[in-house]
Parts: structure tokens; sequence; C-alpha cells
């Protein structure tokens, strides 16, 4: 294809912008708040996911060695855990570290409650992490069949709520995307409809005449894209906007998170490139795809 | 060339428009086609165009078989035609020039041709100082000129003609014939539909009658002007 007719085909895409610019305006719109609310979703349900995601990464199973076992006993029993599939890491804590640990923790009343305890109650135990938390309890369960094992504790109802809330998460947000791309795609295809319709006679003449299909069909086509470029570049500009609002108040403001132990939420800055190019190909794509539903029937002349 | 083998055309309403049509139409051939309405001249058109396909016997237009040829080809086919309506079918909102030049860009011409060859068919209709205007400044007459210049734009081997003159006053519709004679001697073969007997009489040509679906006849006849 010539230079020129490139030139002259996105020369009419532009126009058809122009003359439909109510429909296109309308659809500029409804594709903006749609890549937003989907743009928002999905920075809003990975922020969730990473922040869980850190929770579960933190959340250890205690396993409680039965009083009276040897060194070698709790060496084997270690090499035993340890060999799980399910088990990451495996720490041996002892009841000194822990008395330790839980003195430094009291207050000096507490201290002077405890100094008359003449012994040290506490047990032996091992402190993992696990690579799945769904198989968390599998594994517990596992754990607890092992000779020396007096017993486990785990955050089973913790993690069931965290794992939970990921995939309700994960149905909700695709469920959200879905939708609003179909809104979109119905949406552009109206508009091109519109254009099309207006345009009928002009494509009509076209045909007698000998264009082939696509060269009818770019000039929608670019309309189309167009019109989701500048939809995605609006979306992009808002979302970055908002996004910055947002982290802001949650970095600078409330350090409690990180007291928590909870993971920061991700800077715009690390998502700035993949949000750019999901809006842009979304646009473009929603745009086009929706264009070509309602050029293809008008063509049959 | 135009050539119809056996064609029957049998609308999916059960109309029987066109029943086992023989007809050919040499290079540089002028033919008149006559009927009454409803007879099936539009649907013969339609068939040379690849609008329609026969639902049996072979239709075969300057070179293309069209019962094969593919549906990606047909704008291949309608390259080598040039078709001119009752209603003219002008777009609105461009200019005569555009109108015409509209046509070499959809095929693909390139931008210095088109710059040479627009004006010089604009020319030759006759319609030069109405370049720029736009089809609603112009009269029906006027109006087919330019589709005339759009259909001969392209430099095609065939021109096909609904009822060209239906529209215009009886007086212009000589004009326009006129300008199909003139084309036609410069070699391309010119199909034309028409009603009005007047204007076959004067012209003269070879006059295929259509009647219910059939050719009645399909002869030469003299034309007035030229014993004058
Ligand atoms: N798309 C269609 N579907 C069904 N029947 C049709 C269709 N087009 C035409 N017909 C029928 O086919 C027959 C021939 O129609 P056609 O248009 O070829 O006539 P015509 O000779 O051009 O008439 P006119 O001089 O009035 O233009 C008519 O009976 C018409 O009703
Ligand atoms: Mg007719």
């Amino acid at each position: 294809m010539k230079i020129s007719s490139i030139r002259y085909l996105v020369h009419q895409g532009f126009k058809g912008i122009w003359k439909n610019r109510m429909m296109s305006f309308a659809s500029f719109c409804i594709m903006l708040v749609s890549l937003l609310m989907v743009g928002i979703s999905l920075l809003l349900a990975l922020n969730i996911n990473r922040i869980i995601g850190g929770i579960e990464d933190k959340s250890e199973v205690v396993v409680q060695i039965k009083d009276g076992c040897t060194e070698e006993q709790i060496d084997e029993l270690k090499n035993k855990i340890g060999a799980l599939p399910n088990v990451s890491t495996i720490e041996f804590y002892s009841k000194e570290k822990a008395w330790e640990s839980m003195v430094k923790d009291m207050s000096d009343e507490e201290k002077e409650l405890f100094h008359y305890a003449d012994d040290n109650f506490l047990p032996d135990t091992f402190r993992l992490t696990v690579h799945d938390i769904k198989q968390m309890t599998q594994t517990t369960t596992q754990i607890d069949t092992i000779d020396n094992v007096e017993s486990t504790r785990s955050p089973t109802e913790l993690t069931d709520v965290l794992i939970s809330i990921r995939r309700v998460l994960g149905i909700i947000s695709g469920a959200i995307v879905v939708a609003l791309i179909i809104v979109c795609l119905i949406i552009i295809s109206n508009t091109t409809r519109a254009s099309v319709f207006a345009r009928r006679k002009e494509i009509n003449i076209m045909k007698y005449v000998g264009a082939k299909n696509s060269f009818i069909r770019i000039p929608f086509f670019i309309e189309g894209m167009v019109v989701g470029l500048l939809a995605a570049a609006g979306a992009l500009g808002l979302t970055m906007f908002a996004y910055d609002g947002v982290y802001s108040i949650f970095n600078d403001d409330f350090k409690l998170w990180s007291v928590l132990g909870v993971n920061n939420l991700y800077s715009f800055d690390d998502l700035f490139m993949p949000v750019t190019i999901a809006y842009a190909v979304a646009g473009a794509l929603i745009g086009a795809v929706g264009t070509s539903f309602s050029t293809g029937k008008h063509l049959k002349v | 060339m135009v050539e119809f083998k056996d064609v029957s055309v049998t609308y999916s309403s059960g109309v029987d428009a066109l029943n086992k049509i023989n007809l050919k139409i040499n290079d540089g051939d002028f033919a008149f086609v006559v009927g009454p309405s409803g007879a099936g001249k539009s649907t013969l058109i339609k068939l040379v165009l690849k609008e329609i396909d026969a639902t049996s016997g072979e239709v075969i237009v300057n070179g293309f078989n069209l019962r094969k040829l593919r549906r990606r080809k047909v704008p291949a086919l309608r390259r080598t035609i040039g078709v001119v309506f009752q209603d003219f079918r002008l777009i609105p909102t461009m200019t005569v020039y555009e109108n015409v030049a509209f046509v070499l860009r959809v095929i693909d011409a390139p931008a210095k041709y088109i710059r040479s060859r627009v004006p010089y068919v604009i020319n030759l209709v006759g319609l030069s100082s109405k370049a720029k205007s736009y089809p609603t400044e112009l009269s029906g007459g006027e109006q087919q000129r330019v589709a005339l210049a759009r259909a001969l734009v392209n430099d095609p081997q065939l021109i096909i003609a609904d009822e060209p003159t239906g529209n215009i006053d009886p007086a212009l519709s000589y004009e326009i014939v006129g300008l199909l004679k003139g084309i036609n001697e410069c070699g391309t073969t010119i199909l034309m539909v028409t009603h009005e007997h007047d204007l076959v009489r004067y012209f003269g040509g070879r006059i295929i009658n259509i009647n219910s679906g059939s050719i009645a006849f399909d002869e030469v006849i003299g034309g007035t002007n030229e014993n004058q």
C-alpha cells in the first residue's frame, strides 16, 4: 500500500472521530471510566495480595518437642521434619532461648512475679515455615504423627481466612475486568456502528468501485484505536494521580504498617511501565476489536 | 466482454427473475437493455457486478468466471467496471473533484496520477468549472455527469448504467447518452438499461428486450439521428 493511501486512511480515521464527535466522546468517557475501574481494582488486588503474602510468609508452625529428648533425638527429629516436602525452613528454639525472650518482653512487676518460678516450664520447639500455605494443615497433621512430637501449633484459622480473601479477591477482580471489557467492546462497537451508518453511502460506493474490505475497515479501525488510546492515556494520568495520593497516606502517615510487619504497597514507579503497557494495549485492542464487530456486516454488498 | 450462458436467477422469495438467459456482449459494443418493469433488467446488472450469484448457468465478465470467483477477488472484477446509477449516488460531503478522486484512492492509485487524471475526466464530461462544487449545488444532469466521470476515471473495460437518465430531464438525457456514445467510441463497452424508448429510437444500436425474465428480442436497429 502506498504512503499516500496510508496517509489518506489515517486522515479518514481522524475525520471519522471528529464527524462523529459526540459518540466518540461518549465512548472515550466510558472507556476511560472502565479502564480506570479495571486498573484500580487490579492495583488494589495486587497490593492486597502483596500484604497478605507478607503476612503468610511470616506465619510459622510451632512444633513442641517431647520433654526429655536427647540432643541426638532432637537432631534426628529436625532432619525428619525438614525432609517433608512442604517445609521450607526449620529452626530449633531451645527452652532457654524461649525463656530469655519471654523475660525480656516482661515488665518489671511481671519479672518480680516470675522470679519465684523455680523452673523453666517452657518446652523445646521447632519453628518452621512452609512453602505452600494452603497445605499447612496437612503438613502439621503429618508432623503430629512423628515420634517425639508433643504437639503442633499453627495459625491455620488466620491462613484459612487469608486464603479465602485471596480467592474472593481474585474472583471479584477477574469478574470486574471481564465485565468491563465486554461493556467497552459493546460501547465501541456501537460507536463505530453509528460511524459506519453515517458513512454507509460512501461504503456502498467504495464497494462498487472495487475497494477491498481492508481498505474500508482501516479508517474505522484507526478511529476505534485512537479513541481507545486516548482513553488509556486519560486513565493512566488519573490512576497515577490517585495512586500517589493513596501511596503517600500509607507510607508517610501510617508507620503502623511496618510495625505490624506488613509489606509496603508497591510504589507507582515500579508499576508505571506495566500499567502503561496494560492500559495502552487494552485501550487499543478494545477499540480495534470493537470496531471490527460492527463493520463486518455492513461490508456485504 | 460479458457472456451469459443459460443463466437463471431465482430470488429467495421464490421469484424467478431471469430464465435461461443466453447473451453475449462483445468488447466495444454499445447495448441498450429495455423491457417492462419487473422484467429482470436490474437483476442482469447485479449479476454482472456479482452483487448476486446466478442460481444456475455461467456469467463471464471481462475474463472473470463469476461462478468461480472468490469473494476476495470481487474487488478485482469491479475495478474493470464503471457503474452509473439512476440515483447518482454521489457523496454529499465531498466536492465534485473529491467524488471522482475517491475512486482512484480506493484502488490505491499513485497521488500524481490522481492529480492529472481527475481533472481530465471532469473536463471530459464538461464540468471543469464545477470541480469545487458540492453535489447539492448541481442540477440532476450535472450530478449524473459527475457520476459518469466517476465511472470513467478508472478507465474501465465496461460501463454499466442502470437507468442513468431515469431521474433527469428528458432533454438532458440525450446529453448523457451522447457522452456514453462518445466514451464507447473510444473502445469502452457499454451496457445501459433504460425505459425511454425515444432515446433508444434516436440513438439506435443493439437493443436487448427482456420480458418476464427472458430475452424477447435482441437486434441492432438504425438510429434516427444517423438518418439526418
Ligand atoms: N432482492 C430481491 N428479492 C426478491 N425479489 C426481487 C429482488 N430484486 C428483484 N426482485 C424481483 O425480481 C423481479 C425482477 O426485478 P428487477 O429489479 O430485475 O426488475 P427490473 O427489470 O429492473 O424492473 P424496473 O424496470 O422496475 O427497475 C421482480 O419481480 C422483482 O420483484
Ligand atoms: Mg431496475
